[in-house]
This record gives C-alpha cells, sequence and structure tokens, in this order.
C-alpha cells in the first residue's frame, strides 16, 4: 500500500518536473524562434555595417549602430547605478544596522522604485530633458536607464551584503579594524560573486529596456561616437524594423532580436565562468 | 605582557531592549592567569565578555550601563577609542570565523591595519604567530591557499594566531572550544595554558570540566548575576553560594 505522504511527495515531485520542463521550453523556444525567422537575415554583414540608404525600406545595411549603441548606453547606466547603488548598500549595511529603521525605508522606497515601469522613468527623463533643454541622447539615455536599472542592482546587491555572516563581522572588528577597512578588505572579497551578479543582472535588465531610452535617447542609423548626441539601441531597432509591412525588413527585426538575446546570454555566460575565480576565497 | 592591572567592572548592566541580560555586575579580573567566567546557557556570559571590547554595540537595541575599566581606563567611556581598544583583546569565538582571504592574509590581517609592514617583516610575523598555535608545519606549504579549505579546528587555531598577532595584552574566548572535536577542543586548551604566562585569558564556558581544566579564577553567572567569584581551587573545593553548589553538583542544568 503507498502512504499518503508518498503520493503527496510524488505529486510534487511531478509539479516541479512540469514547472522545470515549461521553463526550459520557453527559453529555447524565444531563442528557436527569433533564430528561425531571423535565420534568412543573418549574415556578418549585418553584424558589421550601418544602415545604408532606404535600409528600413528593405535597402542593404547593417545594425552594427544599435549593437555598440546598445553596450555603450547600457554599460554607462551600469556603471552611473553601480557608484550610487555601490554606497548606498553599503551605508544601510555597514554604516547603519542592517535592521534599523532607516535602512528598511530605504529597501522600501527602492522596491517602490524597482516596480515603477521603465516608461514612467522615460517620462521623467523627458520632463527633465525639456526643462533643462538637453536634447535626445547617449547621456541622457544612459542617465534615464541608471534610474531604471538602480533598485534592481542595489536590492540584490543588499540582498548579498545581508547574507554575510555577523561572526565575520565580529571578527573583522574585534581585530581594531574600522568600518571602511572591513567594507574594502572583508565585505567586498566576500560579497564579490553576489556583488558582481548584481552588476550582470542590471546592464542585462538595461541593454534589453527600450521603454525609458524611447523618448530619451531617439535613434540614429550612425554609430554612436559622442555623449550628446541620439543613440541607437537594439530593442529599438526590433521594434522599428517589426513595425514595418515588409517582409524582409520584419525578418532582420527578428534577427536583431537574437542578437540582443545572444548578446545576453555570452554575459551570462561569462559571469558564471568568471565565478570560480573572483570566489576564492569565500568562505562557505 | 598581560593587562597592566586588574580589570576592574563596576555595576555593569546590559539589556536587550525592555531584557535585562546582566544585572550590576561587580567583579575584578586579575591581570595573572586563566579567569573562567562560568554559567548555564542564556545566562548573560558571553554578553559579558562581549563588553570588553564593546563588540557588543554591533548588535541593536543594546544598552550598557556602568563601567570596566582596562589598564586604569573605562573602556565603556564614549571617547574610549575602539581601535586602541580591540588592538589590545584577542577575541576567539564560538564557531571559528575564518575571513574571505589567504591563510596568511588572515594572519596578518589585523596585524596590518595597524602596522605599516615589510613583506618580510610580515612574513617573519605570520610564521612567528602560526608557530605559537602549532599549525605551522601544518600550512607552511600551502600560504596562499583559502583559509575556508582548513578543517574546524584548524581554523580555530588560525583564528587564536590572527587574535595574536595584533599583539593584544588580553584574550577572550566565547566557548572557543563548543563546535570543535575533542582533539582540537584539547590543542586549543594547550595553547591556553601555554599563552597564560604572557596574557591575561578570560574564557567564557559552560563546560564544567574545562573550567576545572583550565580556572586559575573562576567567575559563576546565574541569570545575569555574578553569583561568586573566588580562585579555582577554593571555587571547586569549597563553593559558598547555594547556587554554586547546586551548579557544581548538577543540579542546575547547563
Amino acid at each position: 500500500m503507498i502512504s499518503a505522504k508518498k503520493i503527496e511527495e510524488k505529486i510534487f515531485k511531478i509539479l516541479m518536473y512540469i514547472s522545470f520542463s515549461l521553463l526550459s521550453i520557453a527559453l529555447v523556444s524565444i531563442i528557436a524562434v527569433v533564430f528561425v525567422k531571423g535565420l534568412g537575415a543573418l549574415s556578418f554583414k549585418m553584424l558589421f555595417s550601418v544602415p545604408q540608404g532606404g535600409y528600413y525600406l528593405g535597402g542593404e545595411g547593417g545594425i552594427l549602430n544599435a549593437i555598440l549603441g546598445s553596450i555603450a548606453i547600457g554599460s554607462i547606466a551600469t556603471l552611473l547605478s553601480f557608484l550610487y547603488a555601490f554606497c548606498i548598500v553599503f551605508y544601510i549595511n555597514v554604516y547603519r544596522f542592517s535592521k534599523s529603521q532607516f535602512s528598511r525605508s530605504v529597501r522600501f522606497f527602492l522596491d517602490i522604485l524597482w516596480g515603477i515601469p521603465s516608461i514612467v522613468y522615460g517620462a521623467f527623463g523627458f520632463g527633465i530633458m525639456l526643462i533643462f533643454k538637453i536634447p535626445a541622447s547617449l547621456l541622457a539615455g544612459a542617465l534615464t536607464l541608471s534610474f531604471v536599472i538602480l533598485p534592481i542592482m542595489a536590492r540584490t546587491m543588499d540582498e548579498t551584503l545581508r547574507m554575510i555572516p555577523f561572526e565575520m563581522k565580529q571578527a573583522a572588528y574585534s581585530l581594531g579594524a574600522t568600518r571602511f577597512e572591513i567594507s574594502y578588505k572583508v565585505i567586498i572579497k566576500q560579497a564579490f560573486p553576489g556583488l558582481l551578479t548584481a552588476i550582470l543582472l542590471a546592464f542585462g535588465r538595461g541593454i534589453g529596456d527600450a521603454a525609458s531610452i524611447l523618448m530619451t535617447a531617439s535613434y540614429t542609423d550612425s554609430l554612436p561616437t559622442s555623449l550628446l548626441r541620439p543613440v541607437a539601441t537594439l530593442p529599438l531597432c526590433v521594434f522599428f524594423q517589426l513595425s514595418t509591412p515588409f517582409k524582409e525588413v520584419q525578418e532582420r527585426g527578428y534577427a536583431a532580436a537574437f542578437v540582443l538575446t545572444i548578446l545576453m546570454l555570452l554575459v551570462s555566460l561569462l559571469a558564471r565562468l568568471s565565478f570560480k575565480s573572483f570566489s576564492k576565497y569565500v568562505v562557505k | 605582557m598581560g593587562a597592566k592591572q586588574p580589570i576592574k567592572i563596576e555595576n555593569l548592566s546590559v539589556s536587550y531592549g525592555n531584557q535585562k541580560v546582566l544585572k550590576s555586575i561587580n567583579l575584578e579580573i586579575p591581570e595573572k592567569g586563566i579567569t573562567v567566567i562560568l554559567g548555564p546557557s542564556g545566562c548573560g556570559k558571553s554578553t559579558l565578555l562581549k563588553c570588553f571590547n564593546r563588540i557588543i554595540e554591533l548588535e541593536e537595541n543594546v544598552e550598557v550601563e556602568g563601567k570596566l575599566f582596562v589598564d586604569g581606563e573605562d573602556v565603556l567611556h564614549p571617547k574610549t577609542d575602539l581601535i586602541v581598544l580591540r588592538k589590545k583583546m584577542g577575541l576567539l569565538l564560538q564557531k571559528p570565523q575564518v575571513l574571505p582571504m589567504s591563510i596568511y592574509d588572515n594572519v596578518a590581517f589585523g596585524a596590518k591595519i595597524h602596522k605599516n609592514m615589510k613583506k618580510k617583516e610580515a612574513d617573519e610575523l605570520v610564521e612567528k604567530e602560526l608557530r605559537k598555535v602549532n599549525l605551522w608545519d601544518e600550512v607552511k606549504e600551502r600560504l596562499k591557499s583559502p583559509a575556508d579549505k582548513l578543517s574546524i579546528g584548524q581554523q580555530q587555531r588560525l583564528c587564536l594566531a590572527r587574535g595574536l598577532a595584533v599583539e593584544p595584552e588580553i584574550i577572550l574566548g566565547d566557548e572557543p572550544t563548543s563546535a570543535l572535536d575533542p582533539l582540537s577542543a584539547e590543542v586549543i586548551e594547550k595553547q591556553f595554558l601555554n599563552l597564560k604566562e604572557n596574557y591575561t585569558i578570560i574564557l567564557v564556558t559552560h563546560m564544567l570540566r574545562q573550567a576545572k581544566r583550565l580556572a586559575d579564577f573562576v567567575a559563576f553567572i546565574y541569570l545575569g548575576e555574578l553569583v561568586e567569584f573566588n580562585s579555582a581551587a577554593e571555587f571547586f573545593s569549597n563553593p559558598k553560594d547555594e547556587r554554586t553548589k547546586r551548579y557544581l553538583s548538577g543540579l542546575i542544568a547547563g
């Protein structure tokens, strides 16, 4: 006879398998669909040239402008929000009690910011640009995008810092270290893999965001050469091409989506590979 | 070495929120030998130990009142330089907690904070301290490997070496052998007996037998109060207080 407990165990096991399969199917099918639909347009030429005349009507050219633009805007936004997020999380976890009212308020605000749709950030950034008469540009887009990804980066870093054993801080303090010394000699080392994950997560989110940069970074067919000029990005590149009525151009849109996906995969893969060397001294 | 004068505790009270953990402790810890703070779990003995180097302030909602004199200075005074204070004391926690760096850097960490050292100087220091805790021969081939890779007993000896490297006068131990296997515990206990010539050692434990093996003086704490303080010989052979007698005969669980 099979006991009720065993049946229960079985049901949950099956549920787990089902959800795992759904997840894998989703991942594989997303990549497969963009790959198959964009296959006809994928070529080296597409990766390494910029749009020529009439590109969006089926003319010659490629999407190098959007690839480099996305990398540029994603990196700058990540750097900007890193500088800010890093200070926030060390302040609320090292310089204040991690569970203090103040720290909890900061976390609460960050959670709210996380929930705000990126189009709202876009509108906010655009509003500010109008006041100060800043044109749509790489800088304006990166600044707006950095607000979008700040809460993601800060909260992920925060969770990592909260996982550091209290005894480790006790041990370091009892040797006479200051908060600053503990931060950069102990906590950063212990939290490094988590901090890196937070940065990459934010970068991934930033490079895929379209709404916040639609109005603030605009779009251009030329390569990103100046912080004060508009910049092309992959999500918008996908959007513009898919919304044309031409089948050939739509195919390029899928190809661009495939490039964006692969770029993301590469970033997280590289991160995983580099983890080992960065986490050598981490105390488990 | 060792503390220059007895450590004096006057009317020390500690509370967490509304809960009083230590109630008006008065105690004078001799500057020589091993003083064991004995008591059942949860009696406040670890709390007392954490007051010495004010590590207790890392916890939230803690209130410490009273005076605690080390080398004649009240360390609980707000103006006390915590870095100088903590340099005077090495702390050994219940569970050995290595730092996320190599074996070598673990030992050198504290010392490098307090003093700029040349590489050769640091090398010598690391070797000297690791020899003191009998760990040198076991790790000399792999000083650059992560400290986390060591066994738990080796880790605790490493933590002791790390504490000794800042040249403290006082060693604080918060049940430093309770997470260790019996053999490693014995090694640590031996270190303490060797070290007591040169350091003031204050050791918290709930293990009666360990107290008997190590103590020169015993302070018995029960439910946040100091019940009895005496030399070890007197304490174990001729306890004064009823609660001490009950504890020693095993009637108070601990």
